[in-house]
């Protein structure tokens, strides 16, 4: 954690140096370490499980190392022949990524649309948006999965990535953040000559990429992790995502702990990284959302 | 087009750069499938298994696949929990499978989801369990396939026994004192799976119920069935029984890691029992509950059934008729090769010479002696009927009687649905 | 120029991008830009949201087991159907007792990690990534964790373990409906995963309030801690928090993951979207009366939220525009 020192130091709230004494600070330590702790329990059941072997995860003793790190682990998940594990990583890589893509250029063009550009019904058509954001997955769910068959996008990436890119929930983040983007900005371009299409190219989304930022780190987390829709989708193993790949070891006949720990933690691992580089521009971007009433 | 030349430019062009490039791969990528061969759809056929959790049984199922010759077959091995919702997800789109395995279930046949298989069954007839050939036929037409019949009954281990001095229980309340005096501070006493559901047809059969009456009628609502749920609530109470295990009743590992002392589980489990235990394993049918009841076994299995809205329903036939008729070695391959199960084949149940002794042997015999096959006409509807009486009056307190009203009420909705 | 770099981006509709230059200004170019902006994305979600949801509407008029085409028309014979089904409408209660739950306390549990957080000096980017990290776990994984290393009901599970140092028996948290442990364990998943993501908004929403504001406080003699938190953050945050609770309100009431995969098949603590998946894409595999669950469902998720909007002011900057 010490590239994050920098940081620390720009962003001390004003509060916390002018009124943290060394008795509040050693609590307020305490609370957060404790907190932490818990929330880290379950990485390190994680981690603990997949370097064991299975007789010593299910032994008598509770050990809370293992023994011998069993190294030879990591390797496991790949040398499985049931299941492609690594063609499951790279689906769920090429799904998430053209998820987030996707979902970034759409929403945030429409977004855009609702936010600033006058139109009579645009107020009406943002509620028709809105209210998808109630309907309940399981209500389209069956219909979906017709739709998208009946268009033989089963097994394909289109099927696992279109129908996902539409989302109401996206849109409706963009539209609030839009609404809170300085007109100035756009004004001043407009008055040089540009049209919306360029005047949102050119000075919009350049001035705004904290914020995409935020939304791609969100989306790509929701495309990585998305379970049930790629479970139906993916019936040939070779277009598996990661998660299905995961729930075929977990409900295995025999279960093999170490494995399917194992599996979960690399399964996580891009998402660390992911997170580690963007958070900071998550923390920003939400700041500059104005996710307001 | 005012060049707005700036400090923007290489930023924007970057970005725009970056997103084309996202979009071009979008439709690169939406252009290719994802690199699976012709298979699934085509003039080929597709065949759905659930995920058999033995080593080995995937690719046994695609080598026999591979050694049909008139057409290509792709295997669909369907893992996870939720086998039946992904079949019947599947089977209303055309990427339906033309061949799939499943339980005999008479709404598959009313709603025309599965084909006659008559024709190619008839000629073998006399070779079959007639028991399995009974539950795979309505109005004189046979529907499906048996490949696997796989009785489920309680496993013991006799050290624990004799250490206990515990005999093998014959009555449900010698069960539920075997259990108390088998619990030791690591070892529960035994095992009915994790929501105590797949005893429950067991339950009802050694109560001297029935599922259902010869004409299609509730028959599970008796005296007996209702004393033997209450008898299992005391047992859930109890604390002697294991529950909560991570693997579930199906998964030998409760009983092979010492959890447990007894576990409900099915035949397919031995040689990954005996692998662990040795020679420490015993078996014994679901005890007789009340003083009418027997002692019974749930003969349950696999079939094939060929999609009878598929493609190539003639070809479908064809294959399964190769393979689940014609193709005897397979079959003995697929049931005793990894994990043990019977053959309805008559005559390659008397020549597998793995079940000949000892444990399988033993299994054999509960099958014979006591088994009960399904009901075509008890739905996997009904069957979650008395899913909820289990969980209602087993792991709550409800009162059997009245859940078990309830169920007989619901079942006769489905009854009345299916047979007018 | 410009039409040719931003042709790479507008692939929907390049030729009329040149069109819209000479008219600019007029109403019909921004009807038209209007459209181009948001034309993409309003036709997926008509293909893939809409259309599926009328022919939900479609499939709740008819006798539709075991076929989404089906012909027989059936009035509101699935509705009465679904309203009389007891395990329907229990789980309607689940979820009302659930989110009356679990929406106050991830939302207190998120402000609160967010103020220890903010108030930190050091180390402070790395309590923030611990409690964030959750979020990069699927509700898949999760559950798995939970059902297998912590909550399990044998010896080697951690809670179990813990409390066999206490002496006291093992827990059969899942399995045994009395007491109703298996609420510990969806909960506990629940806050875990969502925490971290509802305090990365309060987080921001802190830095967002102006120092003046607890500077003119402190002037005005306001106590440091709760008199501040009460009269100076608190409604500070109210946009926040009105957002958060709607969105936890969301979520609560699509829960499914870890409720599908925990319960198994118990009939208790059910929440809806498990009991219509049962009805549809079950055993049963009646679309019809799965699809009328699903409706009255959704008109009650659009009321509550409704009414937490008028409650709490939510969506009246929606008429400025």
């Amino acid at each position: 954690m010490t590239t994050t020192a920098p940081e620390v130091r720009k962003q001390v709230p004003a509060r916390a140096t002018r009124r943290g004494g060394v008795i509040g600070n050693t609590g307020l330590y305490i609370a957060t370490g404790v907190a932490a702790v818990l929330f880290l329990i379950p990485f390190y059941l994680i981690v603990r499980n997949a370097f064991m072997t299975d007789p010593e995860i299910t032994g008598e003793e509770w050990k809370w190392f293992p023994t011998d790190i069993q190294w030879s682990n990591v390797k496991e998940p790949f040398d499985d022949v049931t299941v492609d594990f690594a063609r499951s990583m790279w689906n769920s890589l090429v799904v998430a990524i053209l998820h987030t893509s996707g979902i970034l250029l759409i929403c945030s063009l429409a977004g855009y649309g609702l936010a600033r550009i006058p139109y009579k019904h645009a107020n009406k058509i943002f509620y028709a948006v809105l209210a998808t954001l109630m309907v309940p997955t399981a209500v389209t769910f069956v219909p979906s999965f017709v739709l998208v068959s009946s268009l033989g996008w089963i097994d394909t990436y289109r099927g696992l990535i279109i129908p996902g890119l539409f989302s109401g929930f996206t849109c409706f983040l963009f539209r609030q953040y839009f609404l809170g983007f300085p007109k100035e900005l756009e004004e001043a371009a407009r008055v040089d000559g540009l049209s919306y299409w360029g005047a949102y190219w050119r000075v919009v989304v350049p001035n705004s990429l904290n914020f995409f930022a935020a939304i791609a780190t969100i989306t790509f987390i929701a495309g990585w992790n998305a379970f049930l829709w790629p479970l139906v989708i993916g019936q040939d193993p070779s277009a598996w995502t990661v998660q299905v790949a995961l729930s075929s070891y977990a409900t295995n006949q025999t279960v093999n702990y170490h494995l399917i720990f194992m599996a979960t933690a690399i399964s996580i691992l891009p998402l660390l990284f992911v997170f580690l580089f963007l958070q900071r521009w998550l923390v920003q971007g939400i700041a500059q959302t104005g996710i307001k009433g | 087009m005012s060049a707005s030349s700036n400090s923007n430019w290489d930023r924007r062009t970057v970005l725009r750069a970056a997103m084309g490039l996202a979009a071009a791969g979008g439709l690169a990528a939406c252009g290719s499938n994802t690199g699976r061969g012709s298979g699934g759809s085509g003039d080929g056929l597709v065949q759905y298994f659930h995920a058999y959790g033995e080593a080995g049984v995937e690719q046994a199922v695609k080598r026999y696949a591979k050694a049909y010759k008139e057409t290509s077959v792709t295997t669909q091995w369907i893992t996870g929990n939720n086998f039946e919702q992904k079949l019947f997800a599947a089977l209303l789109t055309k990427n339906a499978p033309d061949v799939f395995e499943f339980h005999p279930q008479i709404q598959l046949i009313k709603s025309g989801q599965v084909a006659d298989l008559t024709d190619i069954i008839e000629p073998v007839k006399s070779d079959f369990n007639q028991a399995d050939i009974k539950s795979h036929t309505v109005d004189g037409k046979i529907y499906g396939v048996r490949m696997i019949d796989d009785p489920q009954f309680f496993f013991y281990r006799p050290s624990l026994f004799e250490k206990a001095k515990v005999e093998v229980p014959t009555t449900l309340e010698e069960l539920i004192e075997a259990a108390a005096k088998l619990k030791t501070g690591k070892v529960k006493g035994a095992y009915l799976g994790n929501d105590l559901t797949p005893v429950q047809h067991s339950l009802i059969w050694s109560a001297g119920a029935d599922t259902l009456t010869a004409d299609n009628k509730p028959a599970f609502n008796t005296d007996a069935v209702a004393d033997g749920l209450k008898q299992l609530r005391g047992l859930f109470t109890s604390g002697d029984l294991l529950l909560d295990a991570p693997a579930d009743w199906w998964d030998p590992s409760a009983f092979t890691q010492g959890l447990t002392a007894i576990q409900w589980c099915g035949m397919w489990a031995m040689p990954a029992m005996q692998e662990a235990l040795g020679d420490d394993i015993g078996v014994f049918p679901f005890p007789k509950v009340g003083s009418a009841g027997k002692e019974s076994v749930y003969n349950g299995g696999w079939s094939m059934f060929v999609n009878a809205k598929g493609k190539n329903v003639e070809a479908a036939k064809e294959y399964v008729k190769w393979l689940w008729i014609d193709q005897k070695e397979y079959q003995e391959d697929f049931a005793t090769s990894y994990g043990f199960h019977i053959p309805p084949r008559t005559s390659l149940a008397e020549s597998a010479s793995k079940l000949k002794s000892g444990l399988p042997a033993e299994g054999v015999k509960l099958f014979n002696e006591f088994g009960h096959f399904d009901n075509i006409g008890w739905t996997q509807a009904m069957i979650a009927a008395f899913n909820d009486v289990m969980a209602n009056s087993v792991r709550k307190d409800g009162d059997p009687k009245a859940q078990l009203a309830a169920c007989e009420k619901k079942v006769s909705t489905e009854l009345q649905k299916l047979f007018g | 120029m410009s039409t040719t770099t931003t042709r790479g981006v507008a692939s929907p509709a390049p030729a009329k991008v040149s069109k819209d230059r000479p008219r600019r200004g007029l109403k019909a170019n921004s009807t038209f830009n209007f459209w181009l902006f948001t034309g993409p994305f309003l036709i997926g979600l008509v293909i893939f949201v809409f259309v599926p949801i009328g022919w939900s509407l479609y499939l709740s008029f008819f006798e539709a087991r075991f076929t989404v085409t089906p012909s027989e028309f059936i009035g509101l014979d699935n509705y009465k159907q679904i309203l009389s089904d007891t395990d329907f409408r229990n789980s309607l209660v689940t979820f009302t007792v659930f989110a009356a739950f679990i929406v106050p306390t991830t939302w207190a549990l998120s402000l609160g990690l967010a103020l220890l957080v903010n108030r930190l000096r050091f180390m402070r980017a790395f309590f923030r990534s611990v409690f964030f990290l959750p979020t990069a776990v699927s509700y898949a994984a999760a559950a798995l964790i939970w059902k297998m290393s912590i909550f399990n009901g044998v010896r080697f599970g951690m809670a179990n373990t813990f409390l066999g140092w206490f002496g006291i028996e093992n827990i059969a948290w899942l399995g045994n409906p009395d007491p109703p442990w298996y609420w510990l364990v969806i909960v506990t998943v629940r806050l875990w995963l969502q925490s971290g993501f509802y305090m990365i908004l309060f987080l921001a929403a802190l830095q967002n309030i102006p120092r003046e504001l607890y500077e003119a406080a402190a002037i005005d003699g306001a106590k440091p801690g709760w008199q501040t938190f009460r009269h100076i953050t608190l409604p500070q945050l109210r946009a926040t928090s009105t957002a958060v609770i709607l969105l936890l309100l969301i979520a609560a009431y699509q829960a499914f993951d870890e409720f599908f995969i925990l319960l198994g098949k118990a009939t208790w603590g059910m929440p809806p979207l498990v009991e219509l998946y049962k009805m549809a894409l079950g055993e049963n595999q009646n679309y019809g009366a799965g699809s009328a669950g699903a409706l009255i469902l959704t008109a009650l998720i659009c009321l509550v939220t409704l009414f937490q909007g008028k409650i709490m002011g939510f969506g009246r900057g929606d008429e400025s525009q």
